[in-house]
């Protein structure tokens, strides 16, 4: 993940872009993410913020993150754990009981058991955008509440202030956005 | 003056340093004896300290000085939200807790922006109630220059904490803006210790105001007549909490009517004292001059 931040003095692009960096890691997000891009303009209190997605990691399905037994299955990641019962609750019902923190009592015969190991658990997918939105939150100042998105391919983009954004200002960031785009 | 200092010890023959304590005209402030440690905060007239010294190296223990000890602060961030707590305000507020005083946080409830930025006059008056504060700001240079305003007008010594390492401002003090997790590292301690000691020196300014026109008596002395009338409840976390020139007191309507007529050397406590109920919690004392009062002894 590139992080590129401009527009402050010294001090603050190298303060946001490690800002940038441990907000994106701590949920999760880096790996799916192609560049940052961070302008700040503190004097106007304007900031553009521009996140490029990139190889977004494979759905997990339940072959990867179980054992199957006689009779129980076994959990081998926990971090999967309510998503994985909250799946067999709804396909087998009562019929799945958490026996123990990493076992699952369930008797599945040779074609269930086939067909659950094929199952998605989660997909990064699913709820990447609104892990972004979140990150992206974070990382603009809390009085900068006024938000403007702007469009462009394969980039999430916000315009954010404390005071209304001019027509000026976005035509600025779609030139930025374009000049750093054409830039990878 | 009196000065306040920690023991660390075990439990052989503490209650020695207590009776001396007593003997010198000192108090305690604070006593934690947990099985075979002890720890008490010990408050003692200054030119005592080499007595005391002497006798904490007899008992083997150990002491650590508490520059802040005796105050009550505030630290003041523009919000309680995830931009502004848990980094660094609760780094800062450890850290003040350690050196001795008594730590408490406040979010503005509009203190997010720059231009839009604002403080309540019921802000004001609640921080005015407390011996010093601290304003956490962000990592924007221009924006903390301006948002400096918000601390107008508060009569209180303060000191401004942000990211960039170096600000033309009045008790400023850098690198502890926008962080995004603890400060752990030698350079963030030392950040601390920096910000520690810039909060001394306006707390010591305050100090010698005090001394120029002292107080009737000194808080850690209604401290301990109050507990005499009023013991603490056993588990009860700091019914009274000192500050420089009164009391915070945690207790109910009818021990402060109880406490109004503790005789204090010749007069009462009540003709000493300005006894109100506080914008944050409980009822502040805030103790007379003895200019205004007279000789209470």
């Amino acid at each position: 993940m590139e992080v590129k931040v401009e527009g402050g003095d010294e001090f603050a692009n190298e303060s946001y872009a490690l800002i940038c960096q441990n907000i994106f890691r701590d949920l999760g997000v880096r790996t799916s993410i192609e560049d940052v891009y961070l302008f700040i303009e503190p004097r106007e209190h304007v900031f553009i913020l521009s996140v490029r997605i990139g190889r977004v990691a494979s759905p997990v399905k339940v072959s990867d993150i179980i054992q199957l037994e006689p009779e129980r299955i076994k959990i081998l990641d926990e971090r999967y754990a309510p998503k994985l019962l909250a799946l067999l609750w709804d396909r087998y019902g009562d019929r799945a009981q958490q026996t123990g923190r990493m076992e699952i009592g369930l008797q599945l015969d040779e074609q269930e058991q086939a067909a659950l190991n094929a199952l998605v658990v989660y997909n990064p997918r699913d709820d990447l955008v609104t892990r972004l939105l979140d990150g992206m939150d974070r990382i603009l100042p809390e009085g900068a509440r006024v938000r403007y998105p702007l469009p462009s391919p394969q980039r999430i983009t916000l315009i954010a202030s404390e005071n209304a954004i001019s027509e000026a200002w976005k035509k600025r960031a779609e030139e930025l956005i374009r000049s750093v785009s054409a830039d990878v | 003056m009196y000065k306040i200092m920690m023991f660390e010890g075990g439990v052989y023959k503490f209650n020695e340093l207590k009776e001396l304590i007593a003997d010198i005209g000192g108090f305690v402030l604070q006593e934690s004896v947990m099985q075979t440690e002890t720890l008490m905060h010990l408050a003692f007239p200054e030119e005592e300290e080499r007595v005391i010294r002497d006798k904490i190296k007899e008992l083997g223990g150990k002491f650590k000085e508490l520059p802040l000890a005796g105050t009550e602060l505030m630290i003041v961030t523009p919000s309680m939200g995830k931009h502004h707590a848990v980094d660094p305000i609760c780094d800062i507020s450890e850290y003040l807790r350690r050196k001795g005083a008594i730590t408490n946080m406040m979010g503005l409830a509009r203190g997010v922006g720059k231009r839009i930025a604002q403080i309540t006059v019921e802000e004001k008056l609640i921080l005015e109630e407390f011996d010093a504060a601290i304003f956490v700001f962000g990592n924007l240079k221009e924006c903390i220059e301006e948002k400096v305003r918000l601390c107008a007008e508060i009569d209180l010594p303060l000191v401004i904490a942000g990211g960039p390492p170096d600000l033309e401002l009045a008790h400023y003090v850098g690198g502890m803006g926008r962080l995004t997790d603890r400060m752990r590292r030698k350079a963030e301690f030392d950040t601390l210790e920096r910000m520690a000691a810039e909060l001394e020196l306006v707390i010591n300014e305050r100090r010698h105001e005090l001394d120029e026109d002292p107080l009737a008596v000194s808080p850690l002395f209604l401290k301990e007549l109050i507990e005499m009338v009023i013991p603490p409840v056993p588990g009860e976390e700091l019914p009274i909490i000192i500050q420089l020139n009164g009391l915070r007191m945690n207790l109910t309507g009818d021990d402060i009517a109880q406490i109004r007529e503790i005789p204090v050397g010749t007069k009462k406590l009540a003709d000493i004292c300005e006894i109100r109920p506080s914008l944050y919690k409980g009822f502040l004392l805030k103790i007379r001059s003895e200019a205004e009062t007279g000789s209470v002894f």
